[in-house]
């Protein structure tokens, strides 16, 4: 096996994990379903380009600031950042599918407007995006991603949006501000999103609205649901999994689409919870596992006990 | 139980991947190939690895190529790429990493031919794109891309024909266009074609848009109608254009249309029909030319369907590869790359003349094509002046 | 005028292929509370079984109509069983229905691909394409016919729902599952009734489609907007979907036709955005409690 290869899958992964620990939170904590965080991404991806592409020398050439990467990722991310508080207090009052179309609506409206913009290429792209995004920069912001996601589930105000996903009517009776918490987690899964954009923009070198299109969107749900809901490790694992799936099933030829939708069917019926619903990778999480393991084990073998008393009498 | 036997079979999946990277025989050169097979581009996908699977069937019964004193087999490696840039640079890293390909030929789209030109440099790998009509697949900033070449004229070149055709020989003064703004081939021939016409001193009235997927253009064609231009450009694929000259036509438009080489395929005619009769299109080569008769009914004979247009581009990167492979004298990607430059041969559709500072075929003439009762039927040789 | 009525033929018509597609969406989604993305596949599918069933087995044009809508109907209950039927038993929320959906409609587009291979296909003409000519109005023959045919099939399915007694099952177990489940209703039979109805319309959905626009694998795609139009006019409700894709169509073209096709859909969005500011469950939606 070569490493370029191995490695490139593993970037891309990389860079999918820190959108789809976004949508994590987004969906798995608080049970928004998103359609259009593809936009986010080419927000960050654009924006992010913006800031490092060196200044234009030629005429036709698309030229930038110039500036380092670390401007990029933070220009990026903030840029998406600060739409999704926007879209937020337009949408997130709306529920379930209604808040699907309107995202929906949000992505492909962002991709239409940059086909449009010839500033940026239009719809025949941006090359020449520096290739700074490494293997060891990805996996420092996926650190930083799942440190702070982590932390920040943990917290009071992780605890409150469980509630929001859980009993939205309840929480709300409870003193929380529902609206307020689904805005948070809008915005941090913008902007994770976002810093993803410029991450993905800078492995590719070339931009182009067509990558960031609905499909792109529905594959990170996909990757959220895939790993369980409301798990951060499941995110982890789903993103490994699936970014690395359609690779694996190349030996399928033009079947390896068909087995990627079977699978995608067989996971969600036969592990309803996906990969990792609601457990953890910890020593907590662990214990937990144990813990449930032990009582189900209790709960058969007194069954079996009482069939067999059953049996006797 | 089922996630298990899930896992397995990719384990198994994995494992056969694993095994086919294996097994190196010294005595074949591996060329890659990847395009779309899935997807809405499929359909040219499908046909140019056909194409080359069949040519290097030919090759392989006469014993193979030599190259530097010995004889070789020539095998392709062909993966799907969706038609996707990330899969693109996916598969790329693996044609280059871990099948140690000599060279790569395709894609057939300029927006999956930009991003690898990054892993082509560093592996030394060069790639012959096909039907990638971007400028900047070759030359970035003015700067030649070492690695990147390809076998097709430009999008500037196509876009300034079509003008020149529509004002010079049509006699068109008023144009309108109809183009797919999210596709990034439609885009560029469109903005080239405005330029030139309107250099010309002709007049765009109508510069209408609809989006990939849509199957409805009556909304535009209404307004474009209500415009009333001499001739319609219409710069995308033919299921589109088939789908568009019919609802045109219904509509009451009876004007001349014009479009690139998006049209060509045998399924314009019967999607068509009568709506693109008296239609004409710019293409890289003259079906009845009698150099491309061989090669079409080759092709026939085996799959058992008619070529569409990539499949005679294909067949040329195969010669412009083997030809380079010849003259380099060793399968080395490195050497390769360094004969592409100084290529001049005669491939089907023209004479290949590959220019150092741009990796363009240079002087490649257009010919423009008219569809007459269901043919395609050759006009004229044009270029651009 | 005479281009501003063309328009709105224009905008009728793409809203009638709309609907079609849309009251199948919302019949499934008045029931499961979930937008059933697999039926873009399946309507995909009825426009092949239509297009094989006229050119393979040289069917008379209504006997294909007739395969392709009761072969759409098995399949969408199939589907039904295999991928949402586990879920249902087990409660799963309506997410996990949306993403099984999801990794159904991949399959089916790709099994296409894989089998009956990627190229576009062309339905013989079956009537003629001459418009009817209304001064300088042209009215398409296939936009009348498939406009009268879905304006039955909808008439139908609402007298079905209306006066039947498993319509009245269907309109029970849409307003509440449970309870019905509990008065003795088979809700597991209900369900597959309703998309077996789904089907059908999808089978009609797909033949029309595939006769006005040829058949190719990815018309799933197309069926984004009849999903959008569903919304628009409310989840779950027959005429709220006639309703919310007409207008969409009509938006649509008079967008097209007087502002900006470039960006036609992003004033679509925006109004429709605009809309669910102030109804937020559609024109005509019903005002269901949150359902995750």
């Amino acid at each position: 096996m070569d490493m370029t290869y191995i490695q490139g899958i593993l970037m891309l992964a990389g860079i999918n994990l820190i959108a789809v620990l976004g949508l994590c939170l987004l969906t798995g904590f608080t049970g928004l379903f998103s359609f259009g965080h593809a936009g986010f991404m080419a927000i960050g991806a654009y924006i992010g380009a913006l800031m490092t592409v060196p200044p234009s020398t030629m005429p036709g050439s698309i030229g930038g600031l110039g500036l380092p990467f670390i401007f990029g990722i933070l220009a990026g991310g903030a840029a998406a950042g600060i739409v999704s508080w926007f879209i937020g207090r337009i949408t997130l009052n709306l529920k379930g599918d209604y808040f699907c179309i309107a995202t929906l609506g949000f992505g492909e409206a962002t991709r239409l407007i940059l086909n449009n913009v010839q500033t940026f290429g239009g719809a025949r792209g941006w090359p020449g995006v520096p290739q700074y995004s490494t293997v060891l920069t990805v996996f420092v912001v996926d650190v930083i991603a799942v440190l702070f996601l982590a932390n920040l589930v943990k917290s009071r105000h992780g605890r409150n949006m469980i509630a929001v996903r859980e009993e939205e009517l309840a929480a709300q009776i409870a003193g929380v501000d529902v609206f307020r918490y689904k805005m948070i987690a809008l915005i941090v899964s913008a902007v994770y999103a976002g810093v993803a954009g410029v991450l993905f923009g800078h492995y590719m070198t070339f931009i182009q609205p067509k990558m960031f299109s609905m499909t792109k969107s529905t594959e990170l749900t996909i990757i959220v649901i895939f790993g369980g809901l409301g798990s951060i490790s499941g995110s982890v694992l789903g993103a490994l999994v699936l970014t690395a799936l359609p690779e694996l099933l190349r030996a399928f030829d033009i079947w390896r689409l068909v087995f990627y939708g079977a699978a995608v069917i067989v996971i969600m019926i036969s592990r309803p919870k996906g990969l990792m619903g609601g457990m953890e990778l910890s020593p907590a999480g662990i214990r937990k596992i144990r813990a449930e393991r032990r009582a189900r084990l209790a709960l058969k073998e007194e069954a079996a006990r009482e069939a067999a008393s059953g049996g006797r009498s | 139980m089922r996630m298990r036997a899930l896992l397995c079979s990719l384990l198994i999946a994995a494992v056969a991947l694993v095994g086919c990277a294996g097994g190196q025989k010294v005595d074949t050169i591996k060329v890659g190939w990847f395009g779309a097979l899935t997807g809405d581009q499929a359909v040219w996908g499908e046909n140019e690895l056909n194409t080359v699977k069949m040519l290097f069937e030919e090759y392989n019964a006469k014993g193979g190529i030599e190259v530097g004193g010995k004889k070789y087999k020539l095998e392709v490696i062909g993966y799907d790429n969706k038609g996707d840039a990330q899969e693109a640079v996916n598969v790329t890293k693996r044609l280059t990493g871990q099948d140690k390909v000599v060279a790569i030929l395709g894609p057939n789209a300029s927006g999956n031919a930009i991003p690898i030109a990054p892993i082509l440099e560093a592996a030394k790998v060069p790639d012959i794109a096909t039907v990638a009509t971007n400028p900047k697949v070759t030359v970035m900033d003015g700067k030649v891309k070492p690695y990147n070449f390809r076998v097709c004229f430009i999008d500037p070149y196509q876009g300034a024909v079509a003008a020149g055709y529509a004002f010079d020989r049509l006699g068109a003064r008023k144009a309108a266009i109809l183009y797919d703004v999210s596709d990034d081939y439609s885009q560029g021939l469109r903005e080239f074609f405005k330029a030139s016409f309107t250099k010309k001193g002709g007049q765009i009235v109508a510069d209408e848009s609809f989006n990939a997927g849509d199957v409805d253009f009556r909304p535009q064609l209404a307004k474009i109608k209500a415009a009333n231009p001499d001739v319609i450009f219409m710069p995308y694929f033919f299921k589109e254009v088939a789908l568009s000259a019919n609802q045109a036509r219904e509509l009451g438009i009876t004007q001349v249309l014009l479009g690139g080489d998006g049209w060509p395929s045998e399924q314009l005619i019967s999607m068509g029909g009568k709506a693109v009769e008296g239609c004409y299109f710019v293409n890289h080569l003259d079906y009845a030319d009698p150099a491309v008769a061989d090669y079409k009914a080759r092709y026939k004979a085996k799959y058992g369907k008619d070529t569409e247009l990539n499949g005679f581009l294909v067949h040329d990167a195969v010669l412009m590869l083997v030809d380079a492979l010849k003259r380099a004298g060793k399968v080395d990607g490195e050497a390769v790359a360094k004969a592409l430059t100084t290529t001049d041969i005669q491939g089907i559709t023209g004479r290949i003349k590959i220019g150092a500072d741009t990796h363009n075929p240079e002087g490649k003439d257009a010919a423009i094509l008219k569809i007459v009762n269901g043919q395609y039927v050759f006009q004229e040789k044009y270029a651009a002046n | 005028m005479n281009q501003l009525l063309q328009q709105l033929v224009n905008g009728l018509s793409i809203g009638s292929v709309y609907a079609l597609m849309a009251v199948g969406y919302s019949l499934v989604y008045s029931i499961m509370n979930f937008s059933n993305f697999a039926h873009g596949g399946v309507i995909m599918l009825g426009a092949y079984f239509g297009f094989f069933g006229l050119t393979l087995l040289k069917l008379p044009f209504a006997a294909a109509f007739i395969l392709a809508s009761v072969g759409t109907a098995v399949l969408a209950t199939l589907i039904e069983r295999v991928a949402y039927k586990p879920l249902r038993d087990r409660k799963a929320p309506f997410l996990y229905f949306i993403i099984s959906a999801m990794g159904a409609s991949i399959l089916l587009e790709n099994v296409v691909i894989a089998t009956i291979g990627p190229t576009f296909r062309t339905y013989p003409e079956i009537f003629a394409r001459e418009p009817i000519a209304l001064g300088s109005l042209a009215i398409g023959r296939l936009d009348l016919i498939m406009f009268f045919v879905s304006a039955f099939c909808l008439a139908c399915l609402i007298l079905f729902i209306d006066k039947t007694r498993i319509g009245k099952a269907i309109q029970a177990s849409a307003y509440n599952m449970k309870a019905c489940a509990l008065m003795g209703v088979n809700t597991d039979l209900v369900v597959l009734i309703v998309f077996a109805l789904g089907g059908f319309l999808a089978g009609i959905a797909g033949v029309f489609f595939g006769m006005k626009y040829t058949v190719y694998p990815q018309i799933g795609n197309i069926t984004t907007k009849s999903f959008i139009a569903a919304v628009f006019g409310g989840l779950g409700s027959l005429p709220g979907a006639v309703i919310g894709s007409v207008l969409l169509g009509v938006i649509e073209t008079l967008v097209a036709g007087y502002l900006s096709s470039q960006f036609r859909d992003l004033i679509a969005f925006v109004i429709l955005i605009g809309v669910l500011i102030v109804r937020p469950t559609g024109i005509m939606g019903k005002t269901a409690e949150d359902k995750a």
